[in-house]
């Protein structure tokens, strides 16, 4: 990352408490801004508390959290109203209908559609605006989660987990749909747990493993990763295991 | 620069987003609830008869007992609107689709009052039909359960969520084994053995209140095993007798253990206890399975209070209205389509 340039997010030193126990510790990140940062680990290792606290739904219990140049660690608030987040799919209200939701988060449904763009399409949006909530897949679920971080027209989006329950199909869609939007200019901040999603569409990537970093992955790392992704996921894999921490 | 997001102007902020969020889940609720015109005239009916029940107890009663139990009732009403209230603003602010609204101060402000209008509005109205002299103290309960539960809701035991015990959990997981039941009807039938010196009216009246204590506790539910069982495709019936072990091998041990130590009159209260627990035990898990455990609850409680009405004015009725009421609560469960992906 050169020097001086204009970050989107840049965490130094975070640490997250839940109930008392701190899950995520010391934490440096730094986003850069219109790319895909891509965050990973093992159950438990603290991506979802992470993802959590930068979008304000979770207090920070120290560091520095800069978020477009403004410090903005201890205002969960003003964290909340830069990013458009993905809830978790399970907590969406059953009684409410798709188009119920996206209105909710971004007003008129003609105002969020061209907000949304071919994500609309990818997401497979238009059977799912007028179904009840409670009627909906888990997959089904998942699509207008997604599409609930996107109807807010925000350029810092956060998607946690967001190919969990869905089909191939629309695995590949929202992948190269979401990497068309990231090129054109959005902020994207993605938990994922497969390392051939981070290898082939994330521009820069953390691993997280028992709330610390564990590997930092940047642009030339996931480049290289690319080429052969089936060697980058053994070495990964085997670097996680020797407990070697560190940067490849 | 700073760019302007959908529901941040002061428009939206006025519109109160959370409120018209949640009053629009409500509304969807009440409605999927009572879509049947049968639903309905059972929840007028059950209405009419709870107002003309609190009117008939309030007017019956010196005013200064009224009123004492209307101030009661409104400090607990208000305490409870007020805990409810915030819950559901943490729920917001951590899971909500409306999470910016919900951190904000102005609009968690706007939430909040919003509710408890509404709160006050119908205690007034409850107020005036059951006796309006009431009013002056009921209203001011209410504020003081708001203050009251405002200034305690700081005030909380630290919790670890991670790598604990957990006792309460593997309790109430114990509770549902066939020897938990078997335990608790051995520790109500050794209570009993001294309770024997006491005079019939006494002696009947431990034996029934000591077999509803102990059944309640092996008759939890947890709303989350409840709806997971749903979704991993196991029917009513399944989920059922998973929560009910414990209560049957009570039935079946502290029942004929009465009719032994006391006679056929306590094994009769016994067994009506055991078996109004079962069927509140049914009731609980057929509402798990179709609603929030908040509106599940509320809906039982209705339920319970339609069939204590009628065990006590038509006794003849009640097995026709609890089957009623099972059948009808199975039946939408089946009609509910559950998914995994």
């Amino acid at each position: 990352m050169a020097a001086g340039m204009n970050l989107a997010i840049e965490l130094t030193g975070v640490t997250v408490e839940r109930s008392g126990q701190r899950v995520v510790q010391d934490v440096d990140l730094i986003v850069a801004p219109g790319s895909w940062f891509g965050l990973i680990g093992a159950n438990g290792s603290g991506k979802t508390s992470l993802l959590r606290a930068l979008a304000g739904r979770l207090p920070f219990a120290g560091g520095s959290c800069r978020i477009e140049g403004e410090e903005l660690v201890g205002d969960r608030a003003a964290r909340a109203l830069r990013f458009g987040f993905s809830p978790p799919a399970d907590k969406l209200p059953d009684a409410l209908r798709g188009r119920d939701v996206l209105e909710l988060v971004g007003g008129s449904i003609d105002d969020v559609r061209p907000r949304l763009g071919t994500l609309h399409q990818a997401l497979g949006l238009a059977p799912l605006l007028d179904r009840w909530i409670g009627d909906c897949s888990a997959g089904m679920r998942q699509r207008i989660a997604i599409a609930a971080a996107f109807a807010g027209g925000h350029s810092l989006v956060i998607l946690d987990e967001p190919f969990n329950w869905l089909d191939p199909v629309a695995i590949f869609d929202l992948r190269e749909v979401l990497r068309d939007i990231v090129d054109d200019g959005l902020t994207l901040i993605t938990a994922l747990h497969d390392l051939g999603t981070l290898a082939s569409a994330c521009d820069a990537g953390l691993m997280l493993a028992d709330g610390k970093v564990a590997l930092a992955l940047d642009e030339d790392a996931l480049r290289i990763a690319a080429e052969n992704p089936q060697v980058f996921e053994r070495q990964t894999i085997d670097r996680l295991r020797s407990g070697s921490f560190g940067e490849i | 620069m700073v760019r302007r997001l959908p529901g941040t102007s002061s428009a939206d902020l006025k519109a109160g987003r959370l409120f018209r969020q949640d009053r629009l889940i409500l509304l969807n609720t009440i409605r999927a609830t009572f879509a049947g015109w049968h639903d309905r005239i059972i929840a007028a009916f059950m209405l009419v008869a709870a107002f003309a029940a609190v009117h008939a107890w309030f007017v019956d009663h010196p005013w200064m007992i009224a009123a004492w139990t209307a101030l009661a009732a409104g400090v607990v009403i208000g305490s409870g609107a007020e805990r409810l209230v915030r819950t559901r603003l943490a729920f917001h602010a951590f899971d909500g689709l409306l999470a910016t609204d919900a951190l904000h101060p102005q609009t968690r402000r706007r939430y909040m009052t919003a509710w408890h209008s509404v709160g006050i509005a119908l205690l007034a109205v409850t107020t005036l039909i059951v006796r309006p002299s009431l009013l002056v103290v009921s209203v001011p309960g209410y504020l003081a359960g708001v203050m009251i539960a405002g200034l305690t809701s700081g005030v909380r035991m630290p919790k670890r969520i991670a790598g604990t015990a957990r006792p309460g959990w593997t309790l109430r997981a114990w509770s549902h084994r066939p020897i938990a039941g078997v335990a608790a009807a051995t520790i109500l039938l050794l209570l009993l053995l001294p309770a024997r010196t006491l005079g019939t009216n006494a002696l009947m009246a431990v034996v029934g209140i000591a077999t509803v204590l102990l059944a309640l506790t092996l008759t939890s539910v947890d709303d989350a095993v409840v709806r997971f069982m749903a979704i991993a495709g196991h029917r009513s019936q399944r989920i059922f007798v998973h929560h009910g072990k414990g209560i049957a091998t009570f039935l079946a041990v502290s029942v004929p253990g009465c009719w032994i130590i006391l006679g056929a009159v306590a094994a009769g209260i016994a067994a009506s206890a055991c078996l109004a627990m079962l069927l509140l035990l049914t009731l609980r898990v057929l509402a798990y399975r179709l609603h929030t455990k908040r509106f599940a609850d509320l809906l039982v409680s209705i339920f319970a209070g339609l069939l204590m009405l009628v065990a006590y004015s038509m006794p003849v009725a009640l097995p026709v209205l609890a089957i009623a009421m099972l059948w009808r609560l199975q039946r939408r469960g089946q009609a509910k389509t559950w998914l995994l992906a």
